[in-house]
């Protein structure tokens, strides 16, 4: 299925097992034509806790399979014995680079089946801290990508970029990863003095680096010759895996929650959706590249457009003797990965009867994942891994 | 691809050889933000150990623990919250609860010891290097957990009322009740400030869940009569709520009657499962039924007793109904409350006085036990000249006769004198009772207290402002000056102070600030006495009392010196409804305790 | 927006309680016999192309279990979650991996947390999560997630609270 690049090197394939009548190949250890190999849980292309476990003969990959359960903690579970304000210290856990689509969703989810309404300038922060992390996420990211093949610099640049954008984070909420910042009805505190300015700056520092990075990495020999043509998505797949996100979009999908199912301001943003055809390894990593410099762009919007005075939080009820109305409800968003929802559902109680989250790993490091490295290179693994941009706790939760 | 370009491009980058390392030297000293959450300080003077920033941790982190030096008093628990740091994760939703807004964090996050259980302290109590960090994590202002602000009581605009007894307060919908006990972080500091120690926070609960009928049980287990108490009650217990500290404490009072109107008096014996008592051939006398002697009446009704109250007057309620003006407790909530514990077997004797028409001997020997609780029934006066004037009144008579429905003399220019809730009572009744009769109100109470400190509720000075009476606090009276056998009004200077240092009742007066207020009637209600001469002699020699005369009583059990002599209410304990109403339950229970001691010693 | 879709749901798969007020959410319940057919047809015939999510909520109280399948669809933007209502005992729900692959994952997590049963799932008695687990299926209400914690981690020595209303009591009027 890969696509053929000018530097692709393609092997013989006639000694490889075909496909059975199941689409699998037959595979039988005791032959010797094959080797089980482990690419994690330690791993540095590895975008977390959790592993593949690979079927190879020779340096090509006949079968994988990917394990989780390296950091479960059951939170859907655990959340179902709390208090739903008590739930916040643990959603923002279940992706930990982006703890903030999940306090923005879990608020949502409990907004919409009490009433609670945010005010505008509870709204207007929310979108600036779900743009800031989608900011560092995709700069965590792009150090990961560049990691895979063997480019640390431009991981350290991208790591401190990051770090910046956590200073910002870390003055906003009083934390740097678990922010902790959103609650029903709005968010926890308004921007410090002088914050725009400073991000102003961190912005600046970014957009300077991005042209490096965009020279060392986009249009570097190396770069392109391990990346063009190599984990190929078929646009096919999209719905059949419930391929979301920029993967997608690199597929050619145009779906993005934020213009699609709009929330918070984003309908008063100017922004387009970017999207590519290739959706190869190379193409989604400029495709996110395109997204990070969107999001620069949209973060000066927001600060721009936000008003300076109004309320950022809604008059609360008590929120330790808040009970729900039964009743059901899905909330998405636009994360890093894509479509990021939670399902909540309440039996009238003050406890949730049951949340489910629907992060976008689910569906691409394992049903897509399992799919694309069959045929892979031993030695593309890990960029494919990483070119999916998987968080595992998303996973297991 | 594959292009030159793309061999030489990455080499353009090493001009970041030339820059600045970014590198934080030293790690350990670097500043948190200035919201940063680090570790936890308390301002252990502001706090009250009501442990709600335990309940709210999810991670279990926080303990509630004694601590040396902080005493259990009213309003503070004297715990205070211990933080395991094995456990807190720093969301600081212990501050953003903490009721009193002493909790905090500060933006110091480094710390090093080998010792893992240095690691759990007591902030503000354990000493730590960050105590006196200014920056760190504060809850934003707009940011409330939970509602300071009180539902606002419906009640009769003052013209509405000004001229009727109809009751003033109309009390919470289900809808408002829902959203004030809403308010309530269910920590319980008020139950121990509560004289009859009442479930507050779960009867609170009841009402959230909608379920009158527990919220009924709960309270007839510490309180059997919560109409009446839901009206009138000093509820000291709102004083010490902890929402009070920063917001409006709960409106306890106005919940309780809220519960009480909800159950029909139909449904009390089922609800309170009264219709299942095991009697046995006990009798209990009980003298007064007030407050006191119906809360012991009920237990021990409950408890299979054979109760008989003996009552001088021809009603039963005491103060509550011929001390208490209908607009603020109308009858029928009263009657809603007795009838109730009548309906247990409770036989009450009316207008027989024990003194007069049965003699405490007789009781002594019919019964196996007797409480008195007879309240304070006489006026005290002022004694002033002019005084014994047949123009002067005291505001305890007349307030029972406008109960009983006898005439009363209504002047067209009254002074009342006294500034406690029973001068407030009888200044609002004439004043109505003035609209009525003149069209108009002159009346003016006048108290030596000045405003800031006058012992009646705020609510009641501002409610007899609004229905026309004047208020001239910090008045003392001299004298009632009569001319030609008719009142022409009360001589009053200037008082500067009603306590000494020793908080001693001892006024001092500025004796040439002299004041004029025209009257033809005067009201005297300076408080009211006890009257014990149904106690004969021989047995109120046998009784322990203390340096002014008045009558000790066991604390617990309200036991006299004379073993099968009770006493409680007013004449012990108060002056108020809620007092009575635990001295009788603790007396029931030491009445109890005796009857079956004694029972013991016989077999 | 929902007329014409929940309509046919009536008709053609004897939907039950139609919920939700939100302007693009409905849930529908289904039939168990009827609820891949309808969730095929969805898929095929109404654009709702999409498998957001599938997941179980354990009603022990009625011995059910409601599994959820929703559904989106890419062309109106509106989403319908398919409710089934299972028999908790030896809980059994036909598999619908051949509409979309991914949706074996999802099974097959069923499978090891609710012990839900999907025959002929591919994979679907593999461990996904917690690899040898043998207990009871954990997100089940039955289990007790802080009786576990309890028993299987060490606790730490040291610890007691005081509830401040008892607390009070004791200092303060012990014996009332
Ligand atoms: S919530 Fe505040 S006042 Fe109450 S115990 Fe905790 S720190 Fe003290
Ligand atoms: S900061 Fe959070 S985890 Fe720590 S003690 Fe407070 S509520 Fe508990
Ligand atoms: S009424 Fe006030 S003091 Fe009493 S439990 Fe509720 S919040 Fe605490």
């Amino acid at each position: 299925m890969n696509k053929q690049g000018v530097f692709s090197l393609e092997g013989d394939r006639s000694k490889y097992p075909q496909p059975g009548a199941d689409g699998k190949p037959e595979i039988d250890l005791s032959s010797h034509k094959y080797m089980k190999m482990w690419q994690g849980p330690n791993h540095p292309g590895i975008t977390g806790n959790m592993s593949v476990e690979l079927t190879v003969c020779a340096d090509e990959v006949v079968e994988a399979k990917t394990h989780v359960g390296y950091l479960h903690r059951g939170f859907e579970k655990l959340m179902e014995r709390r208090k739903y304000i008590q739930n916040f210290p643990l959603v923002c856990r279940i992706a930990v680079p982006e703890p903030d689509y999940n306090e923005l969703n879990y608020a949502t989810a409990i907004e919409k089946l009490t009433g609670i309404e945010v005010p505008e300038k509870g709204l207007w922060l929310r979108t600036l801290v779900a743009e800031m992390a989608r900011l560092q996420g995709y700069l965590m990211w792009l150090g990961g990508m560049a990691g895979a093949v063997g480019f640390g610099t431009v991981g350290q640049w991208s790591n401190y970029l990051r770090d910046l954008i956590l200073d910002r984070f870390e003055e906003l909420t009083g934390a740097r990863i678990y922010h902790i910042y959103i609650l029903p009805g709005g968010v926890r505190n308004d921007l410090p003095e002088g914050f725009a300015d400073r991000m102003e700056a961190n912005l600046k520092e970014i957009e300077g680096f991005m042209k490096d990075i965009n020279r060392v990495l986009f249009n570097n020999y190396v770069y392109k010759k391990r990346t063009v043509g190599i984990g190929y998505i078929d646009p096919a797949w999209i719905y059949p895996y419930g391929i979301v996100g920029p993967n997608a979009r690199a597929a050619g999908s145009k779906n993005d929650v934020r213009k699609d199912s709009p929330y918070v301001k984003y309908p008063e943003l100017d922004f387009g959706v970017n999207t590519a055809t290739d959706s190869d390894i190379y193409t989604r990593s400029v495709l996110r590249y395109n997204e990070l410099l969107t999001d620069v762009d949209l973060i000066r919007q927001i600060l721009s457009k936000m008003p300076k005075e109004g309320d950022f939080i809604a008059k609360l009820p008590n929120m330790m003797n808040l009970t729900i109305p039964a009743g059901e409800t899905y909330v998405r968003s636009e994360c890093t990965r894509g479509e990021y929802g939670y399902y909540m559902v309440s039996d009238g109680s003050g406890y949730p009867r049951r949340v489910n989250v629907r992060g976008p790993s689910y569906t691409h490091a394992v049903a897509l994942l399992e799919k694309m490295l069959v045929n892979a290179n031993i030695a593309d693994v890990a960029q494919i891994m990483v070119s999916l941009h998987t968080y595992p706790p998303e996973i297991e939760r | 691809m594959g292009t030159t370009k793309d061999i030489l491009s990455p080499f353009l980058v090493w001009k970041q050889f030339f820059r600045k390392p970014v590198t934080i030297k030293e790690p350990l000293k670097r500043q948190g933000a200035d919201r940063y959450r680090g570790f936890h300080i308390n301002d252990i003077q502001e706090c009250i150990g009501c442990g709600t920033c335990e309940s709210i941790c999810e991670n279990q982190a926080i303990d509630l623990v004694a601590v040396a030096g902080i005493d259990t008093k009213s309003g503070d628990s004297g715990l205070r919250p211990k933080v395991d740091y094995g456990r807190c994760c720093w969301c600081a939703l212990c501050v953003d609860v903490c009721t009193t807004g002493s909790l905090k964090l500060t933006n110091v996050f480094t710390w090093v010891d080998t010792d893992p259980d240095q690691f759990r302290y007591i902030p503000g109590v354990d000493a730590k290097p960050w105590d006196n960090a200014t920056k760190g994590y504060k809850k934003a202002a707009s940011l409330e957990l939970y509602p300071l602000e009180r539902i606002p009581m419906q009640h009769l605009h003052p013209e509405e009322r000004h001229d009727s007894f109809i009751e003033i307060i109309k009390g919470f919908s289900k809808e408002e009740a829902l959203r004030e006990a809403d308010r309530c972080v269910a920590c319980g500091i008020c139950t121990a400030t509560c004289p009859a120690h009442m479930g507050i926070p779960e009867y609170i609960k009841a009402i959230r869940e909608d379920n009158v009928e527990e919220g009924l049980r709960i309270m007839y287990e510490t309180n059997p009569l919560p109409e009446i108490c839901g009206r009138i009650c000093t509820h000291k217990c709102e004083t010490v709520c902890s929402v009070g500290h920063r917001g409006d404490p709960l409106s306890i009072r106005w919940l309780k009657r809220y519960l009480a109107d909800q159950v029909p008096a139909s449904a009390y014996a089922s609800v309170l499962k009264s219709d299942s008592i095991e009697k046995n051939n006990r009798k209990v006398a009980i003298i007064g039924a007030g407050p006191a002697g119906l809360s012991a009446a009920y237990y021990l009704g409950m408890m299979g007793y054979q109760i008989t109250v003996f009552e001088k007057l021809s009603a039963a309620g005491g103060m509550m109904r011929f001390g208490i003006p209908e607009y603020r407790l109308p009858y029928d909530q009263i009657d809603k409350d007795i009838n109730y514990i009548l309906s247990l077997g409770v036989e009450i004797k009316y207008g027989v006085s024990v003194g007069k028409d049965i003699t405490l001997e007789q009781l002594e020997k019919e019964y196996d036990a007797v409480f008195a609780a007879t309240g304070l029934h006489d006026g005290r006066s002022t004694r002033i000249p002019g005084t014994n004037h047949s123009g002067v009144y005291q505001s305890i008579e007349l307030l029972r006769k406008i109960t009983l429905g006898e005439p009363i003399e209504v002047a067209e220019k009254i002074v009342v004198i006294g500034g406690g809730n029973v001068a407030m009572d009888i200044t609002r009744s004439l004043a109505r009772m003035q609209r009525q009769k003149y069209g108009k109100v002159q009346l003016i109470a006048t108290s030596l207290e000045t405003e800031d400190i006058m012992p009646a509720d705020r609510e009641e000075v501002v409610e007899a402002r609004e229905e026309g009476a004047i208020i001239y606090p910090g008045w003392g009276p001299r004298e009632i000056i009569v001319e030609n056998d008719r009142i022409k009004g009360l001589k009053v200077v200037q008082c500067l102070s009603v306590f000494d240092e020793q908080k001693r009742f001892s006024p001092k007066f500025d004796e040439s600030n002299e004041n004029f207020f025209e009257a033809d009637m005067v009201v005297e209600s300076i408080g009211q006495g006890a009257n014990l001469s149904y106690i004969p002699a021989s047995y109120f020699e046998q009784l322990e009392k203390d340096h002014r005369g008045r009558v000790l009583v066991d604390t617990l059990t309200f036991q006299t010196k004379l073993p099968w002599l009770f006493m409680g209410g007013d004449i012990i304990e108060g002056p108020d409804v809620i007092h009575g109403i635990a001295n009788g339950h603790k007396a029931a229970k030491g009445i109890d305790q005796y009857l079956n001691a004694n029972r013991e010693e016989k077999q | 927006m929902f007329d014409h879709v929940i309509s046919e749901l009536k008709n053609l798969f004897s939907a039950g309680e139609i919920s939700g007020t939100e302007a693009r959410l409905r849930f529908v319940t289904l039939p168990q016999n009827q609820a891949v057919k309808a969730v095929k047809y969805l898929n095929e015939k109404q654009g709702y192309r999409h498998l957001v999510l599938l997941t179980a909520v354990d009603y022990i109280e009625q011995g059910q279990f409601q599994l959820t399948y929703l559904l989106h669809n890419p062309e109106n933007r509106t989403d319908i979650g398919v409710r089934v209502l299972i028999d908790r005992e030896n809980a059994t729900m036909e598999s619908a991996h051949t509409l979309w692959p991914t949706i074996a994952t999802y099974q097959r997590e069923l499978r090891e947390m609710f012990g839900i049963q999907f025959p002929g799932s591919p994979g679907v008695d593999d461990d996904f999560i917690l690899e040898g687990w043998r207990g009871l299926p954990p997100y089940r209400r039955d289990f007790d997630t802080k009786a576990f914690a309890e028993s299987f981690f060490p606790q730490r020595e040291g610890r007691g609270t005081n509830d401040p209303a008892a607390f009070m009591k004791e200092k303060l009027y012990p014996n009332e």
